[in-house]
């Protein structure tokens, strides 16, 4: 009986860990460009029981090998990639990316880190940043007597100048891919890493080879959708619940043993 | 004389056997791709229950992801992974890619094609109903898939996944209905589980008392039946 306990205690400690997943995505439901994560599980090991013997059995026919499994574990928990709905915003340099692709950005450590959140700005130098002052790359310079800017769909930056208003083009924005995109490492402040598991980023323009367009002027939305989570939320509560009644049974079992000797 | 105490242990025996395996069973309500462990009772002799299981192979329900590498099979197949044990079988899930380019489950065994280990270099990953798994369309291997011989016993093993049965079967192309971007949940019925599980309980009392009852009239027999009245 005691396996049973164990057993069940594996399944409730599981649906904590996937409330804890429910609640950060809740937590991020207007976080600019978030993607809504995953847990997943796997059983734990198998242990083959045979049926033993059966005591004052007369024929000793072969009793079949049982298996009981003892559990559940996390194994692992993944971001699900999906687009996010894309938002007005009219800020010029507000840009959502439709379709596959991240933004680079230069990270303070010297790595590259990628993210799809597009509310860009100028920094003092002049160079178009993220919202959190990171380098956009490859490091656009936006000339101070600029009055407008136009990014195309395909990345080319357009700055409109002096009073003459020409119109000189300024730079590019690039875009980079991953084959596994669900296994970039979050980094925090809608950055993410890129790892073995994600691949190689194969990096290229905007609209071309696959990679999704940009939109000037938008942001990309979380891809919470709360009815989803509150849904999943419900049944993690209730298999919590069902678990622990599990334990519950087992535990009752327990004392109708401890009740037969008088 | 049949010896009812050592049935009513049997019995006892059983149902907590039985309550393992339910307790297992609701610890993988959320289980992707777990099959629930069928326990019943077979008669060994003329009284006594001994506990015997199935693996429950029916589908669970698929549920859209989107994600490219999440793989499920509308079929009765199983992919093959290679774990350090040897060749094991799987319904798919959540996978991923190694350091290398090789496609792995999400426990990093390695899911097995036609030609061996499936290497993937970048680009868009697309699987098709019968598992060839191209990138930007451009073929690379096709996903092994195997069925086990009908009236087979599926034996779990960790991790999610099944033993391969002695004899191996391919699984034919046109009947394999591989889905990419679903997941297969966990065909645990809850409700069913938990009604299951309240009788086990009670079926275990009555089997308690049968015990204490059968203990009682042997007490009676060596207790009172030889004393002189008086």
């Amino acid at each position: 009986m005691d396996p049973a306990l164990r057993t069940a205690a594996t399944g409730m400690a599981a649906q904590q860990t996937r409330s804890e997943v429910i609640a950060n995505n809740l937590a991020n439901v207007n976080t600019t460009a978030f993607k809504r994560s995953r847990a997943h599980f796997e059983d734990l090991l198998y242990q083959t029981v045979q049926g033993s013997t059966v005591v004052g059995a007369p024929d000793a026919n072969s009793l079949p090998a049982i298996q009981v499994g003892r559990g559940t574990r996390l194994a692992g928990v993944q971001r699900v990639q999906q687009q996010g709905p894309i938002e007005q915003t009219e800020r010029p340099l507000d840009i959502a990316i439709e379709g596959e692709g991240f933004f680079q950005v230069q990270l303070p450590n010297g790595s590259v880190g990628y993210t799809r959140d597009g509310s860009f700005g100028v920094s003092d130098t002049g160079t178009l940043v993220t919202s959190e002052g990171y380098t956009v790359i490859p490091g656009i310079k936006v000339p101070d007597d600029s009055t407008e800017i136009a990014i195309s769909a395909t990345g080319v930056v357009t700055a409109t100048r002096g009073s003459d208003k020409t119109q000189t083009e300024i730079g590019r924005i690039e875009l980079a891919r991953f084959m596994n995109p669900a296994g970039l490492l979050a980094q925090g402040e809608n950055v993410y890493l890129e790892t073995p598991a994600s691949g190689a980023a194969v990096v290229g323009y905007p609209s071309e080879d696959g990679m999704g367009r940009l939109l000037q002027g938008s942001l990309e939305g979380s891809n919470v959708e709360i009815v989803q989570e509150m849904v999943d939320m419900i049944t993690a509560m209730r298999a919590y619940e069902i678990n622990s009644k599990a334990i519950k049974n087992a535990e009752e079992m327990m004392s109708i043993a401890n009740g037969m000797i008088r | 004389m049949p010896d009812g105490i050592a049935a009513a242990a049997s019995a006892l025996r059983y149902y907590e056997r039985r309550q393992e395996i339910v307790a297992n069973n609701l610890a993988n309500a959320n289980t992707e791709g777990f099959k629930a462990e069928r326990i019943f009772a077979r008669l060994v002799g003329d009284s006594h229950p001994a506990p015997d299981t199935a693996t429950d192979l029916r589908r669970g329900t698929f549920r859209e992801t989107g994600g490219a590498l999440d793989l499920a099979t509308d079929s009765d197949g199983f992919f093959v992974v290679n774990t350090p044990q040897g060749e094991r079988l799987s319904r798919g899930g959540s996978l991923q890619l190694a350091p290398d380019g090789i496609l792995t489950d999400s426990a990093g065994h390695a899911l097995l094609g036609e030609k061996g280990v499936i290497t993937l270099g970048p680009g868009t990953v697309t699987i098709d109903r019968d598992g060839l798994v191209a990138v930007d369309g451009e073929p690379m291997d096709r996903i092994r898939m195997e069925s086990l011989p009908p009236g087979t016993d599926a034996q779990h093993d960790a991790g999610t996944l099944f033993l391969p049965g002695a004899t191996r079967q391919q699984l034919a192309l046109g009947s394999r209905s591989v889905k990419q971007g679903f997941v297969e949940d966990s065909n645990v019925n809850t409700v069913s589980t938990m009604v299951d599980m309240i009788s086990v309980q009670r079926a275990y009392a009555n089997a308690a008392k049968a015990l204490t009852t059968l203990d009682g009239i042997r007490a009676t027999i060596s207790n009172d039946l030889g004393k002189v009245p008086g």
